[in-house]
């Protein structure tokens, strides 16, 4: 019932695709485009320059992009271990509704703004500008949704298998290797993706608290913006929009097998 | 009533600890910037900071701009709501084969990992007065120079900041709705109605609309909020006066002029109580305590 069928279908298919694909598509043939202006619907020429600029070192990219995988790499590999264990406290407790409004918490602020009225408290702490404090500054978002995330798997079922184990003689170590970590196992992987996407494409928040000093990919797309030069722009998006979205196509499940909170 | 968890299960102390390093990593720090934005804002904190007064509030009472800004992203916001459901819900019922198999299946998961700093170049690229629109039309023989394209970047009706929202958006909500309509067997559902001497309108008024709304009420107010503090989109593609909340914010908080700092931050506290009630209205009936 109300699925578009042939031509309809055709047209309706065709156009979500062009409207998911466009910038996966506009963004590499801009970062390869040697001389693109109007009126021209296609480049002129393609030139690789730009990608070898990035190749060679001769651009700060290559060193950017790695700082934003090394930032992004710590949040999610932090922040899951700990979400996975603090929402097992919140679905135990007795004031689970309460500490899970809490941890909604940071997502009642944006990024930006949450920046401005944290700035003071990570200078006095002489964390701005440096990577601990980006770091620490990304893991409140990335924490607080990874606590969102687990709260669901802490459930009766899971409760009554670990209580079973303990029924039967074993530990809380062989409670947790040997039953929580292999059911969780896909969960974890889902949120340290998820984690990662949240740090890799964080701009507001890495603007104010890294204060200029850590550069990360979102703000060098910015910076290239800003210099008017859009085939850079390009290559940094490009850098920053195809490694999760080609991990996405060979792994759709990691992304929406469950509800989980926007932005 | 009677908790399901035994005593012996629920105190831990790994847990508790992990749960504490969030209190201090997320929640203290946001306790911390609320209080400092507040004694700012009442003259108790920073450089200006002479003793109370709340000369800011008042002064900021009489101006128009922050109360303009939180009323243009409120709008901006509830347009690109608006128009995300409604292509979400026609996605994903006109597409529900679609959706779980061939190329479409594919594609449609690649926004979600689109960053908004792209999402915002990529519309500037696409709809400014030489970008690839531009081109079209020019190709098309509609307009002969850039000048002669509609403004939508930096216009006043938002239309690029709106298209760049609704490129991060609408691929969720397809896939979300695409999930609902699976799980909540919308398709026997809807059949009942028909049985049952319903029309297909009725279908999507009493069955399909109610239920969608349920099922993503906070997932709405989530995406809401989203794009009511979104920065990086409006930054590149927005108008300049009124800007919307988070330009408006960055733009007092980093101005030479000391005397516009506190204004940033009753800017910032007004979005927080905006967003605060928002999102408790949201959560209001939402089961947060249910047993899973």
């Amino acid at each position: 019932m109300f699925e578009a069928r042939g031509v309809r279908g055709a047209l309706l298919g065709a156009s979500l695709v062009a409207f998911c694909a466009a910038p996966f598509v506009l963004m590499p043939l801009l970062s390869l485009a040697g001389d693109w202006s109007f009126p021209d619907l296609a480049p002129g020429t393609l030139s690789p320059r730009a990608w070898l600029d990035f190749l060679g070192g001769n651009n700060p990219v290559g060193r950017v992009l790695l700082r934003s995988s090394l930032i992004s790499l710590v949040v999610a590999a932090s922040c899951t271990p700990i979400g996975f264990l603090a929402a097992r406290f919140v679905a135990y407790d007795r004031g689970r509704k309460r500490w899970l409004l809490l941890a909604y918490a940071p997502y009642a602020f944006s990024p930006v703004i949450l920046g401005t009225c944290l700035l003071f408290l990570y200078l006095r702490l002489n964390l701005a500008g440096t990577l601990t404090g980006v770091i620490l500054a990304q893991s409140m978002f990335a924490l607080a949704f990874a606590i969102v995330f687990f709260v669901p798997f802490w459930n009766r079922r899971v409760l009554a298998m670990e209580e079973l184990v303990y029924t039967l003689g074993g530990t809380r170590l062989q409670a947790f290797t040997r039953v929580l970590l292999p059911l969780s196992r896909e969960l974890l992987l889902i949120c340290f993706f998820q984690c990662f996407l949240i740090s890799w494409t964080q701009y507001g928040l890495t603007l104010l608290i890294g204060a200029g000093k850590v550069q990360t990919l979102p703000l060098m797309v910015f910076e290239y913006v800003n210099e008017a030069n859009p085939y850079y722009a390009a290559l940094a998006s490009s850098l920053l929009i195809l490694p999760p979205a080609l991990f996405i196509v060979f792994n759709r499940r990691l992304v929406f097998t469950r509800e989980r909170p926007a932005g | 009533m009677k908790s399901w968890v035994s005593e012996r299960l629920r105190h831990r102390g790994w847990e508790a600890s992990a749960f504490a390093i969030y209190l201090v990593v997320g929640v203290l720090p946001i306790a911390a910037g609320l209080i400092y934005a507040l004694a700012y804002s009442v003259g108790l904190a920073g450089l200006l900071g002479k003793g109370f007064t709340l000369a800011h509030w008042t002064s900021l009472a009489g101006q128009a701009e922050v109360w303009l800004s939180l009323l243009t992203s409120a709008l901006i916001a509830a347009a690109t709501m608006f128009l995300t459901l409604l292509a979400g819900a026609c996605f994903a019922l006109g597409l529900r084969t679609r959706l779980r198999q061939g190329v479409v299946a594919y594609v449609v998961y690649f926004p979600l990992a689109l960053p908004a700093t792209v999402a915002a170049f990529f519309v500037f690229q696409a709809l400014s007065d030489a970008g690839l629109l531009a081109r079209v039309f020019h190709a098309l023989g509609f307009i002969r120079r850039p000048g002669e394209f509609p403004a939508m970047i930096h216009d006043s009706w938002s239309l690029g900041v709106i298209a760049a929202f609704l490129i991060l958006s609408v691929p969720y909500f397809t896939l979300f709705f695409s999930q609902v309509y699976r799980t909540e067997h919308l398709e026997e559902l809807c059949r009942l109605t028909l049985t049952l001497g319903g029309k297909r309108r009725d279908c999507l008024r009493r069955v399909i609309g109610p239920i969608f709304w349920r099922r993503g009420r906070s997932h709405i107010v989530l995406w809401f909020i989203a794009m009511f503090g979104g920065y990086e989109i409006p930054l590149l593609l927005g108008r300049q006066t009124p800007q919307m909340i988070s330009v408006l914010t960055m733009r007092k908080y980093q101005m030479f002029d000391l005397a516009s700092k506190p204004q940033a931050f009753i800017a910032a506290l007004l979005y927080f109580a905006i967003v605060s009630l928002l999102m408790l209205w949201a959560f209001r009936d939402e089961r947060l305590d249910r047993d899973v």
